[in-house]
């Protein structure tokens, strides 16, 4: 079936907005890591965090006025992504459009403050404001609320190739011809206890920079904020294929299935890959499987300037996969050695003839998946 | 895999069968125990053991006793080091696989609300009293909602992809409304469903601080309901194109005829009062099943037991289906969130096959809001052909689903 992107919205710790956020790429800059910490632990750690100017712009609205940062960053992209189509949701149409929304942690500040109180203080500290935004489909309800989508509404939990798993679900509920639209969002917000937990699973370093494919895997930085993209049949950048998706059981298993994947997509011309690579394990199992089965195609990684995003992470990537497509041009890749036998754009990187891209995420708990974008 | 029909945009409408189940849940492991649970109306309910609910006002869940859980694994030493709810997907995939040890998915649909919660609480309360995270590697693993289905979808060498779904208390109707969907389009003709929760102590204390559960029994549709208590569990349908199926010579347990989904945008915790919202969604199963509400025998209720979800839904139902039976089994078991949808599909496939239906427990004095049929303390025997499973949850997702007596 036909499936292409009339919008995108996208806001990250470099900026709100897809055209602002893409400048800043191109420019070759990278977020700036921001310390957290917390006061029962002497472990601090960095992280790119969208700043609270970021979200002025976002009109008040009922729904986010309690909301953690999760919904306000969906919501951003979420509003962008309708504005770029043009798209507009009015009570007569406002079945036929879905939501699908990719999510990893959550709304982790906000289940971090609800269950500190039970433990300083015991459950009768509980509160009951604090517990509904905990629940994983709560920034998709304020997101379906603010735009008056009132027909299917998903939830899609993941590691960071989640948004890739939600656009496939996307496609397959667009078979269903009452649907106009499909609108995918992912997002996340970062918090200290993230940045311990996988410190603690030896996913994280302390401070940038990320070294994408470097031999010796350092680690990632997180980061937050969300991505959206307006699914419909027709648009100028086609999602030409995707692929469901596969599992490793064990990280040695990685480059296999990453493989399996690559080769899935690439049946067809490629000339660039949207990799995840994250400076941690999955670096070595994609760049291997890409220098096995594409050498040719040009490898871009967005992770050393924007971080690691997890359930937004895949919607970012299709987001980079598209722009770079319609604008012919990808950006620097940062933080990069010689020594990496890939071709990566070391600067600004025209692709005049680019028609084909593939978008490839693979996360850190398991699971793989794939896209391939195309200009008609 | 894609199928030629649907790459030309075509929709194929395929019936879909359901070949194999498989439950865990504290009406009783497996299909056979569950069965007799419901045929004698057992209150499953007991004091909840697992954490202390000294400062909460409800003191009681629907539990899945953990030594036989960990007893009836294939690999004990493993099943140790796994969240328990990898341990309840396990059960009930190796009861669904007993039956149809053929059936290899294209696609895994799974519905949660928590995943490995309890783990994460392990890691909070680690680091805030500054205890042994020895074990905090292994927790963090096993924490991610996915990790429960991958880990069952292991154990038996299975690897189809996987789509998990956390649409609240709706999660697990969803996530077997999307796989039926999914095969009805013909885009796959086998794909694997169902639910999990495992009771976790932040999920139960927030539903007490919003004083959603009750100190008392758990009375659906009573007009002295005062709320509901939680539960857990896991349950799996393997479903398939319904030709295919009986081409390799399958049992048709039942079939799923339509689903239907709907969100009201009222308020995040809140339904709609006016009930709309579970309304366009049973609106949308008969649609789906294209049949006329008259043709519905039974409906196992949301029926959480809180004021507000009971009247929304019984008023809804009314409505729309008049004195139709209807039944909350969540009176015997309590409110298993991710899972609810997916043992209450396997509730209403036992009735099926078993020609009941089966009770509200705890019943004693009728609403006077709805008229409604509940079939009240105890089990009936009657002939049954298609029967309505509802879901909804925070966020205002409404779910539901339609299932058939098969007939060739």
């Amino acid at each position: 079936m036909s499936l292409a992107i009339a919008g995108m919205g996208w806001i990250t710790p470099l900026g709100n907005g897809v055209d602002a956020v893409w400048e800043q790429l191109l420019q070759g800059y990278e977020a700036i890591a921001e310390k957290m910490s917390e006061q029962f632990s002497n472990r601090s750690y960095n992280a790119f965090r969208v700043p609270e100017s970021a979200l002025g712009r976002l009109a008040p609205h009922p729904r986010l006025r309690r909301a953690s940062a999760i919904s306000r960053f969906a919501a951003a992209a979420g509003l962008q992504a309708l504005q770029a189509a043009g798209v507009k949701v009015e009570p007569q149409n406002a079945e036929r459009m879905a939501l699908v929304f990719a999510i990893s942690n959550g709304g982790v500040i906000y289940t971090k403050r609800f269950y500190r109180d039970i433990v300083e203080a015991g459950a009768q500290s509980a509160s009951p404001l604090l517990f509904p935004e905990t629940v994983f489909n709560a920034p998709a309800s304020h997101l379906a609320a603010i735009l008056g989508i009132t027909g299917a509404t998903y939830t899609q939990v993941g590691d960071s190739a989640v948004g890739l798993v939600a656009i496939r679900m996307a496609e397959d509920l667009l078979t269903n011809e009452e649907l106009d639209y499909c609108l995918v969002v992912g997002a996340e917000e970062v918090d200290w206890l993230l940045c311990d937990a996988y410190r603690r699973w030896r996913l994280l370093r302390l401070a940038p920079p990320v070294e994408p494919f470097n031999k010796t895997a350092r680690g990632m930085i997180l980061s937050e904020g969300a991505g959206a993209i307006l699914l419909s049949r027709k648009g100028p950048i086609m999602i030409a294929q995707t692929d469901a998706g596969a599992h490793y059981r064990k990280r040695t298993e990685t480059e296999e299935i990453v493989s399996q994947t690559i080769s899935n997509l690439a049946q067809t011309e490629v000339d660039f890959v949207i990799s995840s690579a994250n400076g941690t394990f999955i670096d070595e199992a994609e760049c291997r499987a890409l220098r096995r089965i594409i050498p040719d195609a040009i490898v871009y990684t967005a992770k050393p300037a924007v971080g690691e995003s997890v359930g937004a992470a895949g919607l970012w990537q299709v987001i980079l996969g598209a722009q770079a497509l319609d604008r012919r041009e990808l950006p620097p890749l940062l933080h990069v050695t010689s020594t990496i036998p890939l071709r990566v754009p070391a600067s600004r990187t025209a692709l005049t003839k680019a028609r084909h891209a593939i978008v490839l995420s693979c996360g850190v708990n398991q699971q793989v998946a794939g896209l391939r974008l195309s200009i008609p | 895999m894609l199928k030629s029909a649907v790459e030309n945009g075509k929709s194929t409408n395929a019936r879909v069968a359901v070949v194999a189940a498989g439950v865990v849940s504290p009406l009783g492991f497996g299909l056979s125990e569950t069965l007799d649970s419901l045929r004698e109306a057992r209150d499953c309910v007991t004091r909840v053991t697992r954490f202390s609910v000294a400062e909460c006002r409800c003191k009681t869940a629907g539990q899945v006793a953990d030594e036989r859980l960990l007893k009836d694994q294939p690999e004990a030493g493993r099943a140790r080091r796994l969240h328990r709810a990898s341990s309840m997907m396990i059960y009930a995939l190796r009861e669904t696989l007993a039956q149809e040890p053929q059936f290899k998915p294209e696609l895994t649909v799974i519905g949660t609300t928590s995943g490995g919660m309890s783990y994460g609480e392990d890691y909070y309360r680690s680091l805030y009293r500054h205890g042994s995270l020895r074990d905090s590697p292994a927790w963090i693993a096993n924490y991610p909602a996915q990790k429960p289905v991958i880990d069952a979808q292991e154990t038996f060498e299975i690897s189809a992809p996987c789509q998990v779904i956390a649409n609240a208390c709706a999660s697990g109707t969803n996530a077997i409304g999307h796989a039926f969907e999914c095969v009805r389009s013909g885009r796959y003709e086998r794909v694997l469903t169902g639910g999990y929760d495992a009771l976790s102590e932040l999920v139960f204390v927030g539903f007490d601080s919003l004083q959603a559960s009750t100190p008392e029994k758990c009375r659906p549709f009573d007009r002295h309901r005062t709320g509901m208590v939680l539960g857990e569990g896991a349950a799996i349908l393997a479903l398939e194109n319904l030709d295919a199926a009986r081409a390799r010579g399958a049992p048709i347990l039942a079939e799923i005829t339509g689903y239907g989904m709907s969100t009201d945008n009222f308020h995040l915790t809140q339904p709609d009062p006016s009930g709309i919202g579970p309304r366009r969604a049973m609106e949308r199963a008969l649609q789906s099943a294209q049949i006329s509400a008259d043709s519905v025998d039974y409906i196992n209720a949301h029926g959480t037991a809180t004021p507000f979800n009971d009247a929304a839904e019984g008023k809804a139902i009314a409505e729309l289906f008049g004195r139709v039976p209807i039944s909350s089994t969540k009176s015997m078991m309590g409110h298993s969130l991710g899972a609810a949808g997916a043992v209450e599909a396997i509730i209403c496939l036992l009735a099926l096959q078993h020609q009941f239906v089966p009770p509200n427990i705890n019943f004693r004095a009728p609403d006077q809001l709805a008229d409604l049929n509940i079939v009240a303390n105890e089990a009936r025997r009657t002939a049954l052909r298609t029967v309505l499973s509802n879901s909804f949850g925070f966020g205002g997702t409404n779910a539901s689903i339609m299932m058939q007596k098969f007939e060739a």
